[in-house]
């Protein structure tokens, strides 16, 4: 028994619990959840059958929970585990698993797999069995306050060149405002369009926001890699900086993994609810335009279809407000054959996209949203996800299609019409 | 007086006694040989007389109806029903003779023939082999599906085979060997086996034709396979396509041949739908016959598919064949196979079974 | 002596083992520990759960057509057995007599065959596709192929003593099922209670969230 072994096993004993156990009992190895993951269609790699890649901890489940197990061991005759058992999974785990959670919602027993997945991570990642460029991901995170290792620095020429080419003034370390607005790394560095929108949106509607020095970030690479406890750790990041600048609301920004660590995983990380509110860049949007503070003008010609970023609509719950926005501003809006909470992963969530591992197989796993693109010949697709973003624009150029990809709160801010008082 | 009396008494019982005794002596052998055999000498010679029933029995037992159109003679009844007016089926008893005496007989001729044959043929011919052996590299032949449509109907074909026998032979091989009671177990078993089954079997035969039909049409070229005798006989290579012509022969076999047997086994099955009994007996003539042709050749067709030829039984496992084997057995196919690109490599092949790929795992077997 | 144990003390500790295995599995899963969910819920948690129960019966749209077969056979072989077990009138009968002490009305004679044809044929196809496919291949265990040649064998040895005057036959398929009996609460058979746990888990995480999963 190696230390790093009992590391992982320790970790999986620990997220042992009741909904585990059910799963692991209603499971009858069916095999229909490989059908909805894009790993396994784009590849016909049995290996990447979702409920496969839960192996050890179902192995745990089975030597220390099961009937059998418990009397194998008895008789001496149980397989105990190795570490192969673990690091033979982590390519499984973290290249040939993006956590998109769609085969959570087709399981014929309702086994939330990508649930039981991120567990499996969590071990492998405390174990150390970690891609490469994941864990100095994460180290950056933690050393310098962003995983592609933005300071400070970068954010405030970011400010200046965002104030410049907007006009407008944008708030940092403002006490008492209404909403901190949290930025992550892919943003800052690759669209920084976002946050010249935010600051025309903002003053439009006459919404009161500050960005914050101590918690700019909303990246969580403790997430992506699957250590709950740097997660954790990032996520206090964001609890004090909102504490210091007494804000009563964070806005999780176009960034899906961030929506799933700040929104929903946060206060469980950390151990306690959160005295603000929390609420993603596309629901405050919506809720301004329901409330009437925000009005757009004039409609995009092109014909365009939404892809729905993983974590923020299938395992975050903004389904509808993307279409809301898209409403009034869209001529020729065409939804994708399988969109909503069922359309098909960009192939590069999960930390995936931090993973140099796993190029080869996400451009092949990147075929199904291609295909889903070509089959609807759209001229552009919007999303609300950096990160999808980032990953569909390589994927297009792989495949030499000339379509662009749009952010939705850019898009936005391109239709704001005259402020409304 | 009383002693008088008493003596007078005892005297006159005595003499009755005596009298009736010596009439039971004299009676008993009359009433003795009246229930023993007649004898014509102790019987006067009475007058022949053909008692009038037997006149009626033989027209209704009618044994001497031509086997050809001929219709049991039917009589007037209070119950309504189908043939409800036939006393006693004419055809009743040649059809069990001929049940006897032809498929009882016949079958395991029939059955150990073939068995004979398939075992002559490897100890002179062998597995038959491919020229240079296994490569590798893999095309896909059968989907998931097909496959699993293939195998249904073996399981339920081999199902409806050993019940079928054991109700068609139980009586003049399993009697002897296991005696009546274990017999009657496994026949009632068998029975509600087979009949509870048989219905699926036409299920997975219409499955069976959607799947494969349109590959096993006549093409041009089949002809000459068959008549080269497919390269099983003696050397040369000869030209098949997706399917050649052995296999197109054996699905048509089964198709045409089981759909009879479905046919007839739903006839037989459901006794009360309005046929008679000439209609019960042709179907279970048809469906005995059918199923010893079928049980027969399947018997070739497990041989052909397993240890007969080298390479094939993969192509029913994993639905992949080595490209050497299409070219040995269907060059066409391998011609429109390399045209498209379809062939795998041999890692290609082992990452879609889900293993990490061992070049020690190809068979290179010379033939 | 074989008839006695069979329909006696064997029956008696077959139904015993399911019962209390059955009851003891799920309590394990209700009384072991959950863990609170401290993030503000959007939707209900209680009502995504009860929803997600019956939900799950019908496959997404999105991917009906790729599981067509698992979810064809596996409802031919779910509802046909289910049938079988409940409404065969050999099976009223040997319900009320030696369990319940009520009996219900049992279904007509041909539909009792076309519900056990239902239920052989998708078991039939079920097994096949664990056995054909690369997935299937990869991720089945000797409890999967278990549980199936077991219930198959229960199923075959119903059938094979339809005819009513043999006893041996019988007693063979009341050993089939008391040895089911006892193997099921230590195998994926359980899925026949936990499905409902199970589903309703997710159900929840997915209300809260305001999904319907």
């Amino acid at each position: 028994m190696t230390e790093r072994l009992e590391k992982g096993l320790q970790v999986l004993r620990a997220e042992m619990d009741k909904k585990v156990m059910s799963f692991f009992s209603s499971c009858v190895n069916c095999g229909i959840c490989a059908e909805s993951c894009l790993f396994y269609t784009e590849t016909g790699d049995p290996r990447y059958t979702p409920i496969y890649k839960t192996e050890p901890m179902r192995k745990l489940w089975k030597n220390e929970y099961s009937f059998w197990g418990k009397l194998k061991s008895k008789l001496g005759m149980s397989e105990s585990m190795t570490e192969a058992d673990l690091s033979d999974w982590e390519e499984l785990v973290y290249d040939g698993c993006s956590m998109c959670g769609r085969c959570s919602m087709v399981c014929p027993v309702g086994v939330d797999i990508s649930m039981v997945i991120f567990k499996v991570k969590h071990a492998l990642a405390v174990a150390g069995f970690s891609p490469e460029g994941l864990v100095g991901a994460t180290q950056r995170a933690v050393d310098i306050g962003s995983p592609m290792g933005i300071t400070m620095k970068a954010v405030l020429a970011t400010i200046k060149h965002a104030e410049a080419n907007t006009g407008l003034k944008i708030p940092l370390d403002v006490e008492g405002a209404d909403y901190l607005a949290l930025l992550s790394s892919n943003e800052i560095a690759l669209y920084p369009e976002y946050l010249e929108s935010l600051a025309k949106i903002f003053d439009h509607a006459g919404v009161s926001w500050t960005l914050s020095s101590d918690a700019y970030e909303a990246t969580n690479s403790g997430l992506q890699i699957g250590n709950k406890a740097i997660a954790g750790q990032l996520v206090q990041r964001v609890v004090d900086g909102a504490a210091k600048l007494k804000v009563k609301n964070v806005i999780s920004p176009e960034c899906g993994h961030a929506y799933t660590a700040l929104r929903w995983e946060g206060p469980n990380f950390v151990g306690k609810a959160y005295p603000f509110r929390v609420v993603h860049i596309l629901e405050l949007l919506d809720e301004l335009q329901a409330q009437g503070k925000l009005k757009t003008t004039g409609m995009e010609t092109d014909r365009l279809t939404f892809h729905d970023p993983c974590s923020i609509v299938r395992r975050g719950g903004v389904q509808a407000q993307p279409r809301n926005l898209l409403r009034p501003i869209t001529q020729n809006f065409v939804e994708m054959t399988d969109h909503g909470s069922m359309n098909w992963c960009c192939g590069g969530g999960g930390g995936v996209s931090s993973n140099e591992r796993a190029e080869g197989l996400k451009h092949t796993a990147f075929n199904r949203k291609k295909s889903q693109i070509e089959e609807i010949k759209v001229d552009a697709v919007v999303t609300a996800c950096s990160n999808c973003r980032m990953v569909m624009e390589e994927g297009l150029e792989f495949n030499e299609m000339d379509i662009p990809l749009l952010g939705l709160t850019e898009l936005i801010a391109e239709h704001l019409a005259e402020k409304p008082h | 007086m009383v002693g008088h009396f008493s003596k007078q008494i005892i005297y006159e019982a005595v003499k009755l006694s005596i009298i009736l005794l010596l009439a039971v002596c004299v009676t008993l052998p009359e009433v003795a040989s009246a229930n023993a055999p007649r004898q014509q000498k102790d019987f006067p010679q009475g007058v022949s007389a053909v008692s009038p029933g037997s006149d009626l029995w033989r027209d209704v037992r009618q044994r001497d109806l031509p086997l050809q159109g001929a219709v049991p003679l039917q009589g007037v009844t209070q119950v309504q029903g189908v043939e409800s007016g036939v006393l006693i089926n004419a055809q009743g008893d040649r059809w069990a003779r001929f049940r006897t005496e032809n498929p009882v007989r016949y079958a395991p001729m029939a059955l150990l023939g073939v068995i004979s044959i398939l075992v002559l043929f490897y100890a002179m011919r062998g597995k038959v082999g491919i020229d240079g052996g296994l490569s590798g590299r893999m095309v896909k032949r059968f989907t998931d599906y097909e496959r699993i449509v293939h195998w249904t109907l073996a399981i339920v074909f081999l199902w409806l085979a050993l019940t079928g026998l054991i109700l068609l032979l139980g009586r003049t091989l399993l009697i002897p060997l296991f005696g009546h009671h274990v017999f009657s177990l496994l026949a009632s078993a068998s029975k509600e086996g087979h009949n509870l089954i048989g219905p699926i079997f036409l299920v997975s035969l219409v499955m069976m034709v959607i799947s494969f039909a349109r590959r096993n049409i006549y093409e041009k070229g089949d002809l000459t396979w068959l008549l080269k005798g497919g390269g099983f006989i003696g050397k040369g290579h000869v030209s098949g396509g997706f399917f050649n012509m052995g296999e197109k022969s054996w699905y048509w076999m089964v198709i045409l041949i089981g759909f009879a047997i479905s046919i007839s086994g739903l006839i037989l099955v459901m006794p009360s739908l309005g046929q008679g009994r000439v209609i019960m007996a042709i179907s279970h003539v048809v469906h005995v016959f059918g199923a010893i042709v079928l049980i027969a050749v399947s018997l070739g067709h497990m041989y052909m598919g397993s240890i007969g030829t080298e390479g094939s039984i993969e192509a029913m496992k994993s639905g992949y064949v080595d490209i050497n084997w299409v070219e040995a057995h269907h060059d066409r196919w391998a011609k429109q196979v390399k045209e498209n690109n379809l062939i795998l490599s041999a890692e290609d092949f082992a990452r879609l079974q889900g293993r990490k790929f061992d070049p020690a795992d190809t068979v290179t077997e010379q033939s | 002596m074989i008839a006695y144990l069979i329909d006696g003390p064997l029956w008696y500790f077959s139904l015993a083992v399911f019962c209390i295995g059955v009851l003891w599995h799920l309590a394990r899963i209700i009384f072991t520990r959950g863990r609170t969910d401290l993030s503000v819920a959007r939707g209900s948690a209680g009502g995504g759960a009860i929803r997600n129960v019956f939900s799950r019966f019908i496959p997404h749209r999105e991917i009906a057509s790729q599981i067509g077969l698992p979810v064809v056979a596996g409802y031919m072989f779910h509802l046909g057995l289910f049938a079988v077990l409940f409404f065969a009138a050999p099976h009223v009968i040997f319900l009320e007599e030696n369990l319940l002490g009520f009996g219900w009305t049992p279904m007509p004679h041909w539909a009792f065959i076309v519900a056990s044809q239902f239920a052989f044929f998708g078991l039939i196809l079920l097994w096949l596709r664990r056995m054909l496919t690369s997935v299937g291949r990869l991720i089945s265990t000797t409890d999967d192929h278990v549980a199936a040649i077991l219930t198959f064998v229960v199923m075959l040895t119903g059938c094979l003593a339809l005819l009513k005057g043999f006893p041996e036959l019988r007693l063979l398929h009341r050993f089939t099922v008391e040895l089911l009996l006892i193997y099921f609460p230590f195998s994926c058979l359980m899925h026949t209670f936990t499905f409902i746990p199970s589903r309703a888990f997710t159900g929840a995480w997915f209300g809260r969230r305001g999904i319907d999963a």
